[in-house]
């Protein structure tokens, strides 16, 4: 009865009912949260190949909903949750540190784990955050021996958050040391000059040094030490320019090494 | 800075006239007024709230090694620009120690002869005198070392052979920026490693 009162043609019935259909099966299943989700991920991250970026979004989701999955992958999925954003965009880090915390505290079998993540899951994240940054095993080994945990302990949120971070500026760090080892070399074939380097390092230090106060008061009293002009005082004084010959040299390793220590210096010990 | 005044007594301003003041019809056109100090000071300012007065001087008598002497501070100060008019006529004045030609140190009283030259005004007198003594700075203001070698001595440095300070400098600031950041993020956490139930137990020291 009622399909006769309709002024379009019998032909527009069925498409009006798939419309609702359509309109209903995706509201159902969840998929306009699902796309909004993985579109903002990849806004956040602004990953160089978005499709491979949503594919391996996809990807842990679907294995997440498994939820057979072995620590290892548990412990790559973090991971990759945690190379979405760098360190410094922090409200888009933080939010992929809890992410990948809530993943490593319910990938404990049989158990929940109180009071965080395990020990040996914690280290492993750090290990590998460390040479996916680029930091080889010995460069990565004393910042390490610092912020690593026991096996056996339990890891709270703040202090995982802590050492994720720490890494991730570590491996930022070191990356700028190289590029000032090649500012101080000048020449890429060439090493550079040991008195030249310790001149550098020795600026460097006294900046990290500066006394307690204030912090824009301290920021302003760093910032002069490590102005051009000082550097350029320091470095004039350290190599004369009357000196001809070349003095002993430094080789990169060493220079990396050195630049490590002051920042390792600085990271305060896990208790 | 706040300073108190020091206390002082100010007597009532006597007229300086030809004639007998009490006869005289006209009216007088010199005030003088003397201001007498406790102790010896050194002035550091004098204010006061003008009423009328067209012209001030100041003489003070200083104390010095036993003899005393009055010394002419300030002259003819203007304090209204027209006799006539109201300008300045109830402004409130400071007399600052840079002003006076004589230093008013050692002062023991204050003598303000005031002159009115107009014979606008029924009476003149200066009210609410205060006198400031100098206040020893003690909390100097240190300048802190680096700021005065901010501005670099124009010494012409021979960079020959030498990196560029410019780029050796921008790699530091970032170096330096990225442990000041790691510094920062620094916080209590603890994983409780040597706690026994909230509390520290020696027992457990263990040789990590």
């Amino acid at each position: 009865m009622a399909e006769k009162r309709r002024s379009g043609p019998v032909m527009s019935d069925p498409k009006a009912a798939k419309c609702e259909t359509d309109h209903e099966f995706l509201s159902q299943s969840g998929v306009s949260a699902l796309l909004r989700g993985a579109l903002l991920k990849l806004v956040e991250s602004r990953s160089d190949d978005p499709i491979g970026f949503l594919a391996e979004h996809f990807g842990h989701l679907s294995s997440e909903v498994d939820d057979g999955s072995a620590e290892n992958l548990t412990v790559s999925r973090s991971l990759w949750h945690l190379s979405l954003s760098h360190h410094s965009q922090r409200s888009a880090f933080n939010n992929n540190v809890r992410v990948a915390y809530e993943l490593l505290t319910q990938s404990a079998p049989r158990r929940r784990s109180a009071g965080g993540v395990r020990g040996v899951v914690y280290t492993e994240v750090l290990r590998c955050l460390c040479s996916e940054g680029g930091l080889s095993g010995a460069s990565a080994a004393p910042l390490l021996q610092r912020i690593q945990c026991h096996d056996y302990e339990a890891v709270p949120f703040e202090l995982f958050r802590q050492g994720v971070l720490t890494c991730s500026v570590f491996a930022d760090y070191i990356r700028k040391s190289q590029c000032l080892y090649a500012a101080v070399a000048r020449a890429p074939d060439r090493p550079a000059e040991r008195a030249l380097c310790q001149a550098v390092l020795a600026t460097l230090q006294e900046a990290l040094e500066t006394a307690d106060g204030a912090d824009v008061a301290r920021y302003l009293e760093a910032s002069a030490k490590i102005s051009p002009a000082k550097l350029a005082q320091a470095m004039a004084e350290a190599r004369p320019p009357s000196q001809q010959q070349e003095g002993p040299t430094m080789d990169a390793q060493e220079f990396e090494d050195a630049a490590a220590a002051l920042f390792i210096a600085r990271v305060r010990k896990v208790t | 800075m706040s300073v108190e005044p020091v206390s002082c007594t100010i007597k009532t301003p006597v007229a300086l006239q030809i004639g007998d003041t009490v006869s005289d019809l006209s009216r007088p056109g010199v005030y003088i007024t003397d201001i007498t100090l406790a102790e010896p000071v050194n002035i550091q300012e004098i204010s006061f709230k003008n009423y009328y007065t067209a012209y001030l001087t100041v003489r003070v008598q200083q104390r010095e090694d036993g003899s005393v002497k009055w010394v002419t501070c300030l002259r003819n100060h203007c304090l209204m620009a027209n006799p006539h008019a109201e300008a300045g006529s109830h402004d409130y004045f400071s007399i600052y120690r840079q002003q006076m030609s004589a230093k008013p140190d050692n002062v023991m009283t204050v003598r303000l002869i005031l002159r009115q030259p107009s014979s606008e005004w029924l009476n003149f007198n200066i009210e609410e005198i205060n006198i400031y003594p100098c206040v020893k700075e003690d909390t100097e203001w240190d300048v802190p070392a680096w700021l005065s070698t901010l501005t670099p001595v124009e010494t012409s440095l021979d960079l020959n052979g030498l990196p560029d300070p410019e780029t050796v400098s921008s790699s530091i600031q970032q170096m330096w920026a990225l442990t000041e950041i790691m510094q920062a993020s620094q916080n209590a956490a603890s994983i409780g490693r040597f706690d026994v139930d909230g509390s520290y137990d020696v027992k457990l020291l263990s040789f990590t």
